[in-house]
């Protein structure tokens, strides 16, 4: 038995060493076939240089040539050009200065990524205290090392497939100027120009992505792809095996996350839409509610539906018994780590410090959790006659996760007005979930994530007010409904388009994700099921999964291990 | 020799003590303990589901007196565990065979 294991082992670990090497070498020679005129800067000693010297307005301080010659602004534009090369040749001193002032823009804009990735990184440990606070003592333990192991695995299928899937062709139409614009990866692998389907260059962050520019963004996306990792943990927990657990974050990592993170994030087809079909700014985004909170809450519908509800969890009559929170204290801190970590996810996704728009960024995010919160309360106050602490943490989840959409763009008595109503979203939806769907969330990810996910990004195309994002998307970076400067708008200030495209871009990727998860897995599921036997579910899945409890006060033969087996 | 066992609120653990000990009793033994009584638990609900709370958090302690200490023990958990509402507790007194000092072997009133 013990041998048949080791042999087994052995020779799986030889497969994967095979697969990842003939990986490697097909896609280095891939990408040295592809190799064009922009080397990649591992060194980081050539990102910014006086091309990313820009002023406050991002005028550049570089003026480039014009090479339309039919253009009616042709001659005003030549003008400009011939002056600078004259002004440049007079004071080269002035040349190397902006050469300094644009390496100097890239490294605060590199410091502010960086940290504020670090920010979103932390947030894994308050969903680990948040779930496992939710949760019954029995399954403490497995709840953890899910969070953990979703992290570890998630993470390693974004470094091989995932990363050139999400972000291999963003030079093309979403190029990150604040972080040097990562040149080097410009290829799509399905599709081109306005219609990008899936990135296809850095995978295993080898050759163009062997970038400093390029990992900066890296370091910054995985971390948010993470998310979308974590937030699955919450609706399946207490009964999922491990083994299916694994390949639900492979899955994650490596397809269903990058490939519609390519669409909105990396260039793609669906943040084109403005300037390919005239539909606002295209599907515009900020830092996730729907890329990443929409993708991760329908994901874990889908997996939820498959999984079935806990046992127990409805009587007989059907109607749905309550499973007692185990630690109110944990999904306290969880939430206020989250809250945290929260100040990364969204001002961090200016991608650059020297975009003063993070300070509103900051205040609308704090907003709108503290009115989500402040409405999940009193609504379940007037509803049962007693505000439950744990839909209090939900409530201000429901207000960040519906922020992160509109908070670049909106104000901050918008702000205030999506978060009530997120948090009015997320009780409803949880009661839905649990009386009419029998869905059984045991963390309410389905109604945190998916429903309020897809409320932010609608409700950035009603109060998105016009004062930022001039040019997103390559949408009118001149003029924008006649004015100058004119930035994302939504319906109530004067674009209609921007909210058709955002509630069919938002429906889409909650049918995306929900679809393709729901087919992979009822698949999965039919050939083994994912789900850990009833015993080992009524015992609680710590010692059969993992062989040790969380708390080991709990296990009296734990407590005499290592005790004194003879007298002084 | 008696064995006096009681349980009591939570929140009257310390006047308990502090008159027993007053009594010159030596050993109390307490657990952390659950039950319920003629009023039945209470319902709470948790996001938005029912549930009864069957069990509620008590102390159960167990003293080992001489038999004339028996009255004044059991007079002062009495006066230290009455709150005068519903889920005081209740004490009971049994008979007890023998008691052994395991450190020395002595038995009987003495090893108490």
């Amino acid at each position: 038995m013990r041998d048949a294991f080791a042999t087994r082992t052995k020779k799986s670990l030889l497969y994967a060493i095979i697969v990842f090497a003939s990986a490697q070498i097909l896609l280095g020679s891939l990408s040295s076939a592809c190799a064009g005129q922009t080397q990649p800067d591992p060194a980081g000693t050539a990102t910014g240089d006086k091309n990313s010297a820009v002023d406050a307005a991002g005028n550049p301080f570089v003026v480039p040539e014009p090479a339309d010659k039919t253009a009616p602004d042709y001659v005003t534009g030549k003008k400009a050009f011939d002056e600078y090369q004259a002004q440049a040749a007079r004071e080269p001193l002035a040349m190397k200065l902006a050469d300094d002032v644009g390496h100097v823009r890239i490294s605060t804009n590199f410091s502010w990524t960086l940290l504020t990735g670090y920010l979103v990184l932390f947030m894994q440990a308050g969903f680990a205290l948040l779930t496992c606070g939710l949760v019954r003592k029995k399954n403490a333990g497995h709840l953890m090392m899910l969070n953990f192991a979703a992290y570890v695995f998630a993470f390693l299928a974004y470094y091989a497939i995932g990363y050139a899937f999400q972000f291999g062709a963003v030079a093309v139409n979403a190029a990150p100027t604040n972080l040097g614009g990562v040149p080097t990866l410009n290829h799509f692998l399905i599709g081109s120009g306005s219609w990008g389907f899936l990135g296809g260059k850095g995978f295993f962050l080898s050759g163009p992505a062997y970038d400093a520019g390029s990992n900066c963004l890296t370091l910054f996306e995985v971390v948010f792809m993470e998310t979308a990792g974590y937030i699955i943990v919450g609706a399946i927990c207490e009964r999922i095996t491990f083994w299916a657990f694994l390949l639900c974050e492979l899955f994650i990592g490596g397809l269903l996350y990058p490939i519609s993170g390519c669409w909105v994030w990396g260039g793609g087809w669906l943040s084109q839409l403005g300037s390919s079909m005239h539909l606002g700014h295209g599907y515009v985004d900020f830092a996730g509610s729907t890329v990443v909170h929409a993708v991760g809450g329908f994901c874990a519908m889908a997996l939820a539906i498959i999984l079935g509800p806990r046992l127990g969890k409805y009587g007989p009559d059907g109607k749905p018994r309550a499973f007692p929170a185990s630690n109110i204290v944990f999904v306290v801190t969880g939430t206020f780590i989250l809250l945290f970590g929260w100040m990364g996810f969204n001002p961090g996704s200016t991608l650059g410090a020297t975009d003063l728009r993070i300070s509103i960024v900051a205040v609308n995010t704090n907003l709108a959790a503290v009115a989500g919160s402040a409405a999940a309360m009193l609504l379940w106050y007037r509803l049962f006659g007693k505000p439950d602490i744990t839909m209090a943490c939900n409530g201000m989840l429901a207000g960040l996760v519906a922020i992160t959409a509109p908070c670049a763009f909106v104000s901050p008595t918008a702000s205030v007005m999506i978060g009530i109503a997120a948090g009015v979203l997320v009780c409803l939806g949880v009661l839905f979930n649990e009386r009419v769907l029998k869905i059984d969330d045991p963390c309410g990810a389905i109604s945190v994530h998916g429903y309020c996910g897809w409320l932010g990004a609608v409700s950035l195309g009603i109060f998105a007010d016009g004062t930022y994002g001039a040019g997103w998307n390559g949408v009118g970076a001149a003029a924008y409904l006649g004015r100058a400067g004119q930035g994302v708008t939504g319906l109530l200030h004067g674009d209609s388009s921007q909210f058709w495209i955002q509630l069919g871009g938002a429906t889409l990727l909650a049918v995306y994700s929900f679809g393709a998860t729901y087919g992979v897995f009822s698949i999965v599921n039919k050939v083994r099921s994912m789900r850990v036997t009833r015993e080992v579910e009524i015992e609680g899945l710590d010692v059969p999964e993992f062989g040790m409890l969380a708390y080991p006060e709990d296990a009296v033969e734990m407590l005499t291990a290592g005790s004194m087996t003879q007298p002084r | 020799m008696k064995r006096i066992e009681a349980v009591i609120r939570p929140s009257q653990l310390d006047q308990v003590k502090q008159r027993v000990i007053a009594l010159g009793v030596t050993g109390l033994t307490v657990s952390e303990v659950r039950g319920f009584g003629r009023q039945k638990g209470q319902t709470e609900t948790y996001r938005g589901s029912e549930y009864v709370v069957d069990f509620l958090p008590k102390i159960f302690l167990s003293i080992a007196v001489d038999d004339d200490l028996v009255e004044p023990v059991v007079e002062a958990i009495m006066e230290g565990a009455r709150t005068g509402v519903i889920g005081d507790g209740k004490i009971f007194v049994s008979s007890l065979e023998d008691v052994i000092r395991i450190r020395t072997g002595e038995h009987g009133p003495g090893a108490i």
